[in-house]
């Protein structure tokens, strides 16, 4: 009888650990995209509803399969993506990322080679910049899923009443918002660890954050031009704006609209990507949702103006932006691509460009429409950079770097030195 | 009576296995059912904690980044990864800001859920029953739900501890950003952690108070000693070792501490000097793929656990061996 209890004993035991060990169903690929399910992973809200409705419809009336789009915050997206890719088990099928992460998770290895299709998909008439990030030896892993850029939105009533102009130097833009600033106003709001807008005063003197060096890419916040453009954003973050220095992700738009406790902006001038303005405008109640407010953009309040460069003319802001891919340890492939065609066909691509995102077609530029918001975003795009193509990029962003050393600045540290000490930070991760 | 609590104080912690492990063996020919009956547990806990744990001390010794999380094979390097950290001053400054944050926490949860244990047999049974239920309501509060009322409470526009502050006359607390600096954003952390830990403190606390027998208290009392003193001479040595385990727990947890402050880093700032050990540990593990490195920290603070609770262990051990 104990016998019987110990045999039935170890195989309980035998049986847990089993179950703990087997493995995940491994569904054979068998090439047809045919009623799979698959999951896409969109980043932050950039993508309106409608978009996202629509590709779960078409995907649904071509393969018959559900799409699953799962939205990840920007912020913790890059670690996300570090551990679900590797795991076919947790791997989203097809994903959204960040423009400047490609170079990283493509040299790693996480996306499917998707050259076969490359022509079928736009081919040429792809963003050249964003295909470029998603490159490794002429083979296209990453390609564009929209761009933006960064222009700047006014408060026509508030320069007016200061008797200030649209200014055309990137000195004249300093002293103008600085001006502006009082105790309850920024004149420019700002985040002091927002590196993303912070970097458009390096790119304007001619700097860069890190430049390749032979193979290695090093840092380059110490050169000259870069530690001038430093200094001038650190005159201007303490002169014209009273964000906090350790804001780095921040939704300036509320602050331009009427703040609904005084009445009166917060921010004479701000900076953001160009969809932001569908948030920009006089406020009222949302019919459809008592609990929130819909902007209303007024003209004769709100204006818009790329940021000026040094001498004149458009200053290369941060290129902003998204590349799609399909993870290589997906199961789904057949069905990844399926969704692929989908967003690159000509309707997608029309969508996303009447929705204020460029789209990665430039054939479908001028879905974007002639107004100010469309004319501001391909003047200040054409003009705009990207962050260094470096293998290690993603680590950079992922720890946070950028913000430290962003915060550090406007808090009003000696740039040189800091530029020396995060110079050497950057170097560690680049490669 | 303090016997009962020190002995069921003792079951509950890890210690209490090393006694039993010294008991001579008996050598059985024949396998025993009991020990057949061990199994599954043991293997349990191999796979659920061995594993990862290995799995953790491997690539601690291994230059493990991004290429290897994508399949490619990890060079062992060796103890170089602990080399790098014991030279890295970033990584002293995040472990002395670890432990005392971690200290002064433990300390003042303590502090505060003695106090109220002992507030709780003091007044009256509604009193205790609205006390109870209000600390077991903070206690179950998810701590994600939690998180986000705190940080609106510390917003800078709109928080209410801004606004109560800026109504007393001659302060200005206007505008007055709470995490952007690290004193005030630690001061923060410290407050929700301590809100958050002090119901099981204080549960824990009145547990052993209502064990201090009565008649003691009375003859104490007779012989002319007053609140204060029957406190701390009668009270607090014979719930000590109740005090004793929940403080272990405490600096354990308070040395772990990841979400609160990971959360509190979203709304404030990610700057290097706001870290602690977790939050570390992710940037360099899950931010910029330092797996390799990441894993040799983890350890790290695996040993600092041990040495902290070593002490413990041992005056758990010598107490009882008293007789």
């Amino acid at each position: 009888m104990k016998r019987k209890y110990a045999v039935a004993a170890i195989a309980t035991a035998a049986a847990l650990v089993l179950a703990g060990c087997s493995s995940t169903g491994d569904a054979a690929d068998d090439g047809s995209a045919e009623g799979q399910d698959i999951t896409l992973w969109l980043m932050g809200g950039d993508t309106p509803d409608a978009l996202r409705d629509y590709l779960k419809s078409e995907y649904a009336d071509a393969t018959g399969g559900t799409l699953t789009i799962e939205e990840q915050g920007w912020g913790d997206a890059v670690a996300k993506l570090t551990t679900a890719l590797p795991d076919a088990a947790n791997t989203p099928d097809v994903t959204e990322i960040g423009n400047t992460w490609s170079p990283t998770f493509t040299n790693a290895g996480a996306f499917t080679d998707l050259s076969d299709m490359y022509e079928e998909l736009g081919g040429d008439k792809l963003l050249k910049s964003f295909v470029e990030v998603g490159e490794v030896d002429g083979a296209q892993y990453a390609l564009p899923y929209y761009f933006g850029s960064r222009y700047n939105f006014y408060r026509k009533d508030v320069w007016a009443a200061a008797g200030k102009e649209v200014p055309t130097t990137l000195a004249e833009f300093g002293d103008t918002v600085k001006a502006l600033r009082t105790d309850s106003q920024s004149g420019f709001y700002l985040g002091g660890s927002d590196w993303r807008n912070g970097i458009s005063w390096i790119f304007a003197n001619g700097g860069e954050l890190a430049v390749k060096d032979g193979d290695e890419w090093v840092g380059a916040l110490s050169s000259d031009e870069s530690v001038e453009g430093l200094e001038q954003f650190q005159e201007l973050f303490t002169g014209a704006s009273n964000a906090p220095v350790t804001e780095f992700d921040s939704t300036p738009w509320v602050n331009i609209n009427d703040n609904d406790a005084t009445g009166k902006p917060e921010a004479a001038t701000i900076i953001a990507p160009g969809w932001a303005h569908w948030s920009i405008g006089d406020l009222a109640p949302d019919p459809a949702d008592a609990t929130k407010t819909v902007a209303t953009w007024n003209d004769d309040v709100f204006g818009t103006f790329v940021l000026p460069g040094v001498d004149g003319g458009v200053a290369p802001v941060f290129a902003g932006g998204s590349n799609i891919a399909v993870s290589a340890a997906s199961e789904n492939q057949a069905g990844a691509k399926e969704l692929v065609k989908i967003i690159f066909s000509e309707e997608y691509q029309t969508m996303l460009g009447e929705n204020g995102l460029g789209p990665a077609n430039l054939d479908y530029a001028s879905s974007l429409g002639d107004d100010q918001f469309a004319k501001a975003l391909i003047e200040s795009a054409a003009g705009s950079k990207l962050t260094p193509a470096a293998p290690g990029w993603a680590a950079v962003e992922g720890a946070g770097i950028l913000e430290e050393f962003f915060g550090k600045v406007s808090g009003g540290g000696d740039v040189a030195e800091l530029a020396a000490e995060y110079d050497e930070k950057l170097d560690k991760l680049l490669n | 009576m303090t016997d009962t609590i020190s002995r069921d104080v003792t079951a509950a912690a890890p210690a209490a296995t090393t006694k039993s492990a010294r008991t001579p063996d008996v050598t059985r020919r024949r396998i025993s059912v009991p020990h057949l009956l061990l199994i599954p547990a043991i293997a349990i806990l191999l796979i659920g904690m061995g594993y990862p744990l290995v799995w953790q001390i491997v690539t601690s010794m291994q230059e493990f980044g991004i290429q290897q999380q994508f399949g490619k094979p990890a060079d062992f390097v060796g103890l170089q990864n602990y080399l790098t950290l014991a030279t890295d001053p970033t990584m002293w400054q995040v472990v002395g800001r670890s432990l005392l944050f971690c200290f002064i926490t433990a300390a003042l949860t303590l502090i505060v859920g003695i106090l109220l244990a002992v507030l709780m047999t003091a007044v009256g049974r509604t009193a205790r029953l609205t006390l109870q239920i209000s600390l077991l309501l903070a206690w179950a509060m998810p701590v994600v739900a939690a998180m986000t009322v705190w940080i609106w409470l510390f917003d800078d526009r709109r928080g209410v501890v801004n606004y109560l502050l800026d109504m007393i006359p001659g302060v200005d607390m206007n505008r007055f950003s709470w995490l952007s600096n690290p004193l005030t954003f630690f001061i923060v952390a410290s407050v929700i952690v301590i809100w958050m830990s002090v119901p099981f403190v204080a549960f824990s606390a009145y547990a052993g108070l209502t064990q201090v027998s009565d008649e003691v208290l009375e003859a104490a009392q007779l012989d002319g000693a007053n609140g204060a003193k029957r406190l701390r001479y009668i009270i607090l040595p014979m719930i000590r070792p109740v005090i004793m385990i929940v403080l272990l727990l405490q600096l354990i947890w308070d040395l772990r501490v990841f979400t609160q402050i990971t959360m509190l880093q979203d709304a404030g700032s990610k700057a290097g000097e706001f870290d602690l050990l977790g939050t570390y540990i992710y940037k360099l593990g899950a931010g910029s793929q330092d797996f390799g490195m990441a894993s040799a920290v983890s350890i790290f603070v695996l040993a600092l656990t041990l040495a902290i609770s070593w002490f413990y262990v041992r005056s758990l051990l010598k107490e009882d061996e008293q007789p």
